[in-house]
């Protein structure tokens, strides 16, 4: 079944293309990277899915309604897209525990000891419990992201939006966010995962879509892409890429 | 009469000077955080007026303002009582400088932060409740301290609209007995243990909200 589907999606800023015709489709459970060089429009596009920005033109299909439309609640989808940043974006002024209970409370209108029951649970799913007391400034990058995610499948999201969630990492931090994803596939939870990261992409599977200019340029298994692919533009960002790590 | 009976007479005067401070910097806070708010949420336009009032109440003398409100209103009508006199000269004046702080503690809070909130499905309001000013107002102690401070060393203006606060006191005093050197040295030392304990209540506070991390430098 089809979660969440674009078409002809556009974006522009101030006139100036960032998105063009983009076709995406995102089934229930699945996951799909999408990687591009800097500035290519990736964060444009998570934003736009989950209406941060307003896109210029096409459509955004979530579960079967036109979130385009322009009488769309926007809040109450981005209630149902979790989503999950380069830099973490922990709130510095609350506990790990607050920070997770926060949307639950103030959103959901649950009571504090069901919130906090609920925060436990997905703080002790990302392996965090221990830490619940602590602030952010207290932990290290790859904690943070972890209670990122905590954060955002708290509120029982229909899909994770994450935004380069390895690239303010080293490289054994970004394996314990793999693992996570890793994991977080395995029980099914659909991911839209936007990375310059080869390895996170080779190491979650899943189908790689490849954006350039605003444009999908390509889509299949990381390995298709990676290896040597006829578009001396996929080819020359992935050798890039390659070389960087 | 000896320094400490002195001390004791001008004690009466520090309840007064201490309700002035309060009310003012009282007054100073919900305008600061209303011009912050304002600035914060408002329109371009709401923007360009609460620049042209921090302008003009950061540029006016306190004695001038407070003479225009206690003396001068009164001509068109208008009786205002010499507390809230206090209030609207000296309290608008804080509130001009502390709303100064509180855009800029704002500034500091990080963007991406908003924006997570945002992306969780929060109002542009929740996000400033929850999120911009539990950090701002960590963020503002040492400059509120500093608003704070500056209110009590105005509070002596009180004596021309006739309250009777420390200065007045003083000034009674040393008419009667002449010994106005002892007097005014008493009057310093009053002020300063105001001080001391307006600062020390302030950054108690800040210690018992304070967070790991945050404003520490
Ligand atoms: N708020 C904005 N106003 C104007 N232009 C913007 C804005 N945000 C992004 N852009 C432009 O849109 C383009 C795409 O930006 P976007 O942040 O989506 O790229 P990205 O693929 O996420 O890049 P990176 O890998 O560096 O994160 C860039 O050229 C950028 O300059
Ligand atoms: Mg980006």
């Amino acid at each position: 079944m089809v979660l969440l589907q674009t078409r002809n999606l556009g974006m522009e800023y101030d006139g100036k293309p960032v998105l063009r015709g983009i076709d995406l489709d995102l089934a229930e459970g699945e996951l799909k990277v999408v990687m591009g060089p800097s500035g290519c429009g990736k964060s444009t596009l998570l934003r736009c899915l989950n209406r941060l920005v307003t896109p210029t033109s096409g459509q955004i299909i979530f579960r079967d309604e036109d979130v385009t439309r322009p009488d769309t609640d926007v809040r109450a989808l981005r209630q149902r897209i979790g989503f999950v940043f380069q830099n973490f974006a922990l709130y510095r002024h609350l506990s790990v525990l607050d920070n997770v209970t926060l949307g639950l409370r103030k959103l959901r209108g649950m009571p504090l000891g069901e919130a906090v029951e609920r925060a436990k649970h997905e703080l002790r799913r990302m392996d965090m419990v221990e830490h619940h007391h602590k602030y952010p400034a207290q932990l290290s990058g790859g904690q943070k992201q972890r209670v990122a995610i905590a954060r955002a499948l708290a509120m029982d999201p229909a899909v994770l939006f994450f935004d380069e969630p390895t690239s303010a990492l080293d490289p054994l931090m970004s394996r314990e966010i793999i693992n996570v994803i890793n994991q977080l596939r395995r029980d099914n939870v659909s991911m839209l995962c936007v990375t310059h990261d080869l390895f996170l992409a080779r190491s979650v599977g899943g189908r790689v879509l490849f954006l350039d200019q605003g444009v999908i340029h390509a889509e299949g298994d990381a390995e298709q892409l990676f290896g040597n692919h006829s578009d001396p533009r996929i080819r020359a960002f992935f050798s890039q890429e390659a070389g960087n790590q | 009469m000896s320094f400490i009976d002195i001390l004791a007479l001008l004690a009466t005067g520090a309840g007064y000077t201490i309700l002035v401070t309060l009310m003012c910097s009282a007054t100073g806070m919900a305008v600061g955080l209303a011009i912050a708010m304002f600035h914060r949420l408002g329109s371009r336009q709401v923007s360009a007026c609460l620049a042209v009032f921090t302008y003009v109440f950061r540029g006016i003398p306190v004695l001038v303002l407070l003479f225009i409100v206690f003396f001068g209103l009164p001509g068109m009508g208008i009786g205002v009582p010499p507390l809230v006199s206090m209030m609207l000269s000296l309290g608008l004046i804080a509130g001009a400088y502390l709303g100064e702080v509180f855009r800029g503690a704002l500034d500091s809070v990080d963007g991406n932060e908003v924006l997570a909130a945002q992306a969780m499905g929060m109002s542009r309001m929740q996000v400033l409740l929850y999120i911009e000013l539990p950090q701002m107002l960590r963020f503002s102690v040492p400059g509120m301290v500093n608003e704070f401070t500056t209110v009590l060393k105005y509070s002596p203006f009180a004596y021309t609209v006739g309250i009777p606060e420390v200065m007045k006191q003083a000034m009674a005093l040393s008419a009667a007995t002449l010994r106005g050197v002892e007097i005014y040295l008493a009057v310093g030392l009053v002020y300063f243990a105001i001080y001391k304990v307006l600062v020390t209540f302030v950054w108690a506070l800040e210690k018992r909200y304070r967070v790991p991390g945050l404003t520490e430098h």
